[in-house]
């Protein structure tokens, strides 16, 4: 069914699902939502499962057209989203009418909003994802004059009952983010190892789904940067030849040849997504009992928020 | 502690994957045994584990620590590397894909052969006479690692990577070789380009080769090199 005509596809506006974990082997990232409590909570709100392919807009300016009556959510950064000339609420689903115009104004908080309609939004599909991913030939940000179709009817009727407060994130706590020190860690100085825990970076303007580049003070390798080439995980620091660290996010490559000092905990991409250029971030190392605490507590987090909306909670 | 009871060594990378590390060298032997590991894990689909990715001398596991506690990960993998030894590996297939040298298809070509001090003709012939052997797959869109690259065709990366070097580029640097898939930023020195089609999304495997294959690039005109175009790489075999 069409959904909506795009008038103004904003900064950059994908559509996203759970990606497609499985083909790194083939050199091939996952990519997916950059922020997955947000995108499945948007989702669950209208009705979806919290697979569902949605919109992952930045910053501002997206404006669509609905060319139906829909059930519409927009959860994750405040980007001031409006429904014709009213704030659109967040975190709750909304029936809007067909005429009706949703636009994202200026950013307040956060980087990246979902916006995900009841039935989930269709694409082409590419190794069992719809997730756009240019570089690999898989699909396109969003064009001006793009119809938007959705690809089914949902699971379930929406919620219209706002989230439980407690279950929306707190954007403007300035937490560190959590990582686990490694895998060549003994690759870097005890100076350079103190300036990544103890310093602030800043989110240098060349960063994208494919990373965050940051500017700070230099980590020091104790000889060389390189390494033999090696996979990457998700959410991998890795430190080149310029010692400033680079974090590998949702469209990296898979294999690269830089020493790596840690990793994001998985629990903490959410977060990261929704720091923005020009914003500082900070570290902190934690062990691996408490980064696989952290995910159990935030996948617990999604299933209290399905419970809640099947009005089980 | 001698190198044999010093590898494998296994550790966490982040905290949904671990890192089974090999001798650190770039080695025939040493990614057999990369790809051993990397085929038992796979042919057992043990519960929890969601990607096996062999490099050169890594084996990377990546699993969700929901499903599978880390300690009995750990313990599974020291089982599957003493399967690994008995593990065949599949027969190694050969690719000849027919490659268009120098001129605007090889832009670096006369820069190596000036390098090398070699007349552009032999870097053409001892690069298209190498049986280059496929170590793994990755970087971005099936990029295969080639190694086996001839010591007399030994030459650093660019000083600045090219923004856009078109896909089935054929190049070398650093004692390493690769025909890219699709159009990426590269360092690599390119002498030459096929028009085989090597990146597919729209099917499965959206790649040709595997670790283990080997790859020999034979010197085509341009009009032979351009009739391959388009076409699947599994027809050079």
């Amino acid at each position: 069914m069409k959904a909506f005509e795009v008038l103004n596809p904003g900064i950059l506006t994908t559509i996203q699902d759970l990606g497609r974990p499985g083909f790194m082997k083939y050199g091939i990232p996952a990519s997916g939502v950059a922020d997955s409590f947000s995108a499945g909570i948007a989702n669950l709100l209208v009705g979806n499962s919290s697979g569902a392919a949605v919109l992952e807009t930045t910053l501002f300016r997206l404006e669509l057209l609905a060319l139906e009556d829909l059930f519409i959510a927009v959860t994750g950064g405040d980007l001031s989203p409006r429904l014709n000339k009213n704030p659109l609420p967040m975190w709750q689903a909304v029936s809007i009418q067909r005429g009706d115009r949703i636009s994202f104004r200026a950013r307040k908080l956060g980087f990246r909003a979902f916006l995900a309609v009841r039935g989930g939004f269709d694409g082409p599909k590419f190794l069992n994802s719809r997730s756009v991913f240019a570089r690999g030939l898989m699909g396109n940000p969003l064009k001006a004059g793009e119809t938007l179709e959705t690809e089914g009817d949902g699971l379930r009727l929406p919620c219209l009952k706002p989230l439980p407060a407690d279950l929306i994130p707190v954007l403007s706590a300035k937490k560190p983010l959590r990582v686990l020190l490694g895998p060549q860690e003994e690759r870097f100085t005890s100076q350079g190892l103190e300036a990544f825990l103890s310093s602030e970076y800043t989110v240098s303007s060349q960063s994208d789904r494919m990373g965050y580049r940051l500017e700070g003070p230099k980590v020091e390798h104790v000889k060389g940067a390189d390494i033999i080439s090696e996979s990457i995980a998700r959410g991998a620091i890795q430190v080149p030849g310029d010692r400033m660290p680079i974090i590998m996010l949702w469209d990296a490559q898979v294999s690269g040849g830089y020493t790596k000092i840690a990793n994001i905990i998985s629990a903490d991409l959410d977060i990261l997504a929704q720091v923005m250029p020009g914003e500082s971030l900070h570290f902190k190392s934690v062990t691996l009992g408490e980064a696989h605490r952290a995910l159990r507590e935030e996948r617990a987090l999604l299933e209290k928020a399905q419970r809640a909306m099947e009005g089980r909670g | 502690m001698n190198d044999l009871s010093e590898w494998p060594k296994i550790r966490p990378s982040g905290d949904s994957a671990v890192l089974v590390e090999f001798d650190n060298r770039i080695d025939p032997e040493v990614n057999r045994a990369v790809r051993s590991l990397a085929l038992t894990i796979e042919s057992e689909r043990f519960p929890g584990i969601n990607e096996v990715l062999p490099a050169y001398r890594t084996v990377m596991v990546t699993y969700d620590p929901l499903e599978i506690e880390y300690e009995a990960l750990l313990e599974k993998i020291k089982i599957y590397l003493g399967r690994a030894r008995n593990m065949d590996l599949p027969a190694r297939r050969t690719f000849r894909l027919p490659t268009v040298y120098g001129g605007g298809h090889g832009p670096d070509l006369q820069r190596v052969s000036e390098i090398l001090g070699l007349p552009p003709e032999e870097v053409i012939g001892v690069f298209s006479e190498t049986r280059f052997l496929v170590y793994f797959i990755g970087f971005i869109c099936g990029l295969a690692y080639l190694g086996g690259l001839p010591d007399k065709l030994r030459v650093d990366r660019l000083p600045t990577p090219r923004t856009l070097v078109p896909g089935g580029s054929v190049g070398f640097a650093g004692g390493q070789a690769n025909a890219i898939a699709t159009d990426q930023p590269s360092g690599f020195n390119y002498i030459g380009r096929t028009f085989v089609n090597l990146y597919n999304p729209q099917t499965f495997p959206p790649i040709p080769f595997v670790a283990g294959d080997e790859v020999l690039f034979p010197p085509a005109c341009e009009e032979e090199a351009l009739r391959a175009k388009g076409r699947r790489a599994e027809d050079f075999l």
